[in-house]
C-alpha cells in the first residue's frame, strides 16, 4: 500500500495523522538530490564534476552556487579585455571562449590566440584574490555561452555568512594558484634551459 | 561592441534615468523608501549575522525589527520627559532673550549716535524676530499636512523595511542582471562597495552623535549648567554635520548662558565642556570610526555639505558625505581604466 493511500484511510476512518512534513528539510533534500538537476538547469550536478570543488559535500556546493552570478554571452563579445580590471572568477556553464594576448587599445586588434577553453573550465581567479587586479589577456565567447561569475563582494559575503565555506574556497583557489605558478615556473626554467643551449650554440 | 550590445547599454541607461526622474517626482514615495534602504543599510550586518541558516528567516527579521525599535525608542521615550521639560523652559526664556537683545542694540545703537552721529536706522532684531513669528505661524498652518506625512512615514518606512529585509537579495538580483555585460563587473563591485560605505558611514556617524550628545548631557549636568538633555541633544544632531556642526551645537547653550542670571552658570565652564567633549570626538572618536571610511578633503566636504543643504536640507547636508566618497572612488576607478587605455 502506498504511503498516501495509507494517509488517505486513515484521514478517511478519522484517525489523526502523523507528524506533519518538515518542508524546508525535504526542500533541501530535493536541492541536494543528484535527480534534482532534472527538472531544471543545475548548476548543482555542474559542480560536482568541476575537480575545483570536489572537496565541497553536496550542501556546500548548495550553499556556494547562491554567490553566482549568471551571465549569458553572444558568440564574439568580449567578456573582458587585457588590462580591464578584474574583480571576479569565471566558470564556464556551457559554450566556449577564447584566449588572446598583446591586446591593442589603440587599434581594437585581439592580439595572438592563446588558448580556447572548453564547458566546465574557468579563468579569472587572480581577479578574486589580488586587491588592484589588472586582467592580462583578452576573454571572447567563441559561441553563445553561459557563464557563472564570481566576484570580490560575494567571496566576501561568503566569508562573513558562511567563513568555513569561503576558507574551503579560498583554498581550492589559493591551489589552482600555485599549480598555475608551478606550470609556469617549470616552462620559464625549459625556457631558460633552451635559451642557454642556444647561447652556447652559437 | 556590436548593435544589439550597444541598443541593450542605452535602453540600460535611459531605463536608470527614468528611475532617478521618477525619484524626483515622487518624494512622498520615494523619501521613505530612501529611509527605509538607509535603515536597512544600517541593519545589514546585524541581519546577516542573526538571521544565517535560520530556516525561520521571518521570524529572524521581525525579532530583529521589533529589538531594533525598542533600542532605537527607549533611550527617546526615557529621556523625553527630561526633554520636554527642558525645552519648555527653554522656550518659556525666549521673549526674555528677545527683550535682551534688543536692550544691546538700543545701546549699541545710542553709542554709535553719540561717538559718531550716525544715525541707525534698521532694526534687525524686531526683523528677525517677526520673520521667525511668520515661519512659525506659517509652520502652524502646515501642521496637519506635517501630522499626516509622519504619520504616513511611521506606516510606509517599517514597511519597506520590512521588504527589504525579505526582498532586497531578489531585487538587488533582477537589478544586477539586468546590467549590461560590458559594466556589469565595475557596477556590481561599485554598487557593492557604495552600500557599504554608506550603511557603515551612517552606523558610525550615528555613534558618534550619541557618544557627543551624552558627553555633553553628562557634562552640563555635572556643573549645574541648565537644560542638559535639550543641549546635549542638539549638539548630537549638530555633529552629524562634520566641520560646521560643533560651531551650531554650542549656540544655544551661548545664548542660554547669556539670558540666564543665575551666577552659578558659567560661560567658562560650558565652553570647556564643549571643547573637552569635541577634542574626545576629534582625537578619539572620528579617528576610529568615521575617517576610515569617508577618507575626503575638509575642503570638499564643506563644499559638498553646503551643496546637500541646497539639494535636499538637513537630510541633505547629511548623506551627501557618503556621495561624495562614492563619486571619488567612481571617478578613481574611471581614471585608473584611462590611464591604462591611453
Amino acid at each position: 500500500m502506498s504511503y498516501e493511500k495509507e494517509m488517505m484511510d486513515k484521514l478517511g476512518r478519522g484517525e489523526p495523522s502523523e507528524d506533519r512534513l518538515d518542508i524546508p528539510t525535504l526542500k533541501y533534500l530535493w536541492d541536494a538530490s543528484p535527480l534534482s538537476f532534472m527538472a531544471k538547469e543545475s548548476y548543482h550536478e555542474f559542480f560536482k564534476k568541476i575537480t575545483f570543488l570536489n572537496s565541497f559535500s553536496d550542501n556546500e556546493v548548495r550553499l556556494f552556487t547562491k554567490f553566482l552570478h549568471r551571465r549569458e554571452f553572444m558568440p564574439n563579445e568580449t567578456i573582458f579585455k587585457q588590462g580591464d580590471t578584474g574583480y571576479g572568477l569565471y566558470f564556464i556553464f556551457s559554450g566556449s571562449v577564447n584566449i588572446y594576448s598583446n591586446y591593442n587599445s589603440h587599434s581594437e586588434e585581439l592580439g595572438d590566440f592563446v588558448i580556447k577553453l572548453e564547458t566546465r573550465q574557468y579563468f579569472g581567479e587572480m581577479g578574486l584574490l589580488e586587491e588592484f587586479n589588472r586582467r592580462t589577456a583578452t576573454i571572447i565567447a567563441a559561441e553563445s555561452s553561459v557563464l557563472l561569475g564570481i566576484f570580490k563582494p560575494d567571496l566576501d559575503r561568503m566569508l562573513e555568512m558562511y567563513p568555513v565555506l569561503g576558507a574551503k574556497f579560498l583554498r581550492e583557489t589559493a591551489l589552482v594558484m600555485a599549480n598555475r605558478m608551478g606550470q609556469l615556473t617549470r616552462e620559464i626554467t625549459a625556457m631558460k634551459k633552451k635559451l642557454k643551449g642556444l647561447e652556447q650554440k652559437l | 561592441m556590436n548593435k544589439t550590445q550597444r541598443f541593450k547599454l542605452y535602453l540600460f541607461f535611459i531605463l536608470f534615468l527614468a528611475a532617478v526622474v521618477f525619484a524626483f517626482l515622487f518624494p512622498r514615495l520615494t523619501l521613505p523608501f530612501g529611509f527605509a534602504y538607509i535603515f536597512y543599510l544600517m541593519a545589514k550586518p546585524f541581519t546577516l549575522k542573526l538571521t544565517k541558516g535560520t530556516k525561520k528567516q521571518r521570524i529572524g527579521y521581525a525579532v530583529l525589527l521589533t529589538v531594533g525599535l525598542f533600542f532605537l525608542c527607549f533611550p527617546l521615550f526615557a529621556t523625553l520627559y527630561n526633554f520636554d521639560t527642558d525645552f519648555s523652559k527653554f522656550t518659556s526664556q525666549l521673549p526674555e532673550l528677545q527683550k535682551m537683545l534688543q536692550d544691546k542694540y538700543f545701546a549699541l545703537k545710542v553709542k554709535v549716535f553719540e561717538e559718531y552721529g550716525i544715525r541707525l536706522d534698521i532694526d534687525p532684531v524686531n526683523y528677525l524676530v517677526g520673520k521667525i513669528e511668520v515661519q512659525a505661524a506659517a509652520l502652524l498652518g502646515q501642521f496637519p499636512n506635517i501630522l499626516s506625512v509622519i504619520f504616513e512615514w511611521m506606516l510606509l518606512v517599517p514597511l519597506f523595511l520590512y521588504f527589504f529585509f525579505m526582498e532586497s537579495h531578489k531585487f538587488s538580483r533582477k537589478f544586477l542582471d539586468a546590467i549590461p555585460n560590458q559594466i556589469f563587473e565595475k557596477s556590481y563591485v561599485l554598487f557593492s562597495q557604495f552600500n557599504t560605505k554608506f550603511g557603515e558611514y551612517i552606523i558610525a556617524k550615528f555613534i558618534e552623535a550619541t557618544i557627543l550628545g551624552t558627553l555633553i548631557t553628562l557634562g552640563l549636568m555635572i556643573v549645574g549648567f541648565p537644560y542638559p538633555f535639550v543641549l546635549g541633544f542638539i549638539a548630537g544632531v549638530t555633529n552629524i554635520l562634520p566641520y560646521i556642526g560643533p560651531i551650531l551645537g554650542v549656540i544655544p547653550a551661548i545664548l542660554v548662558a547669556l539670558i540666564t542670571k543665575d551666577p552659578n552658570v558659567g560661560m567658562v565652564h560650558m565652553l570647556i565642556i564643549y571643547g573637552l567633549a569635541n577634542l574626545i570626538d576629534m582625537v578619539l572618536v572620528f579617528p576610529l570610526l568615521v575617517s576610515k571610511i569617508v577618507n575626503l578633503h575638509p575642503i570638499v566636504v564643506v563644499v559638498s555639505i553646503i551643496v546637500g543643504s541646497q539639494l535636499g536640507g538637513i537630510v541633505g547636508m547629511i548623506v551627501i558625505i557618503p556621495f561624495v566618497a562614492f563619486f571619488k572612488l567612481l571617478f578613481k576607478e574611471i581614471y585608473k581604466d584611462l590611464s591604462v587605455n591611453l
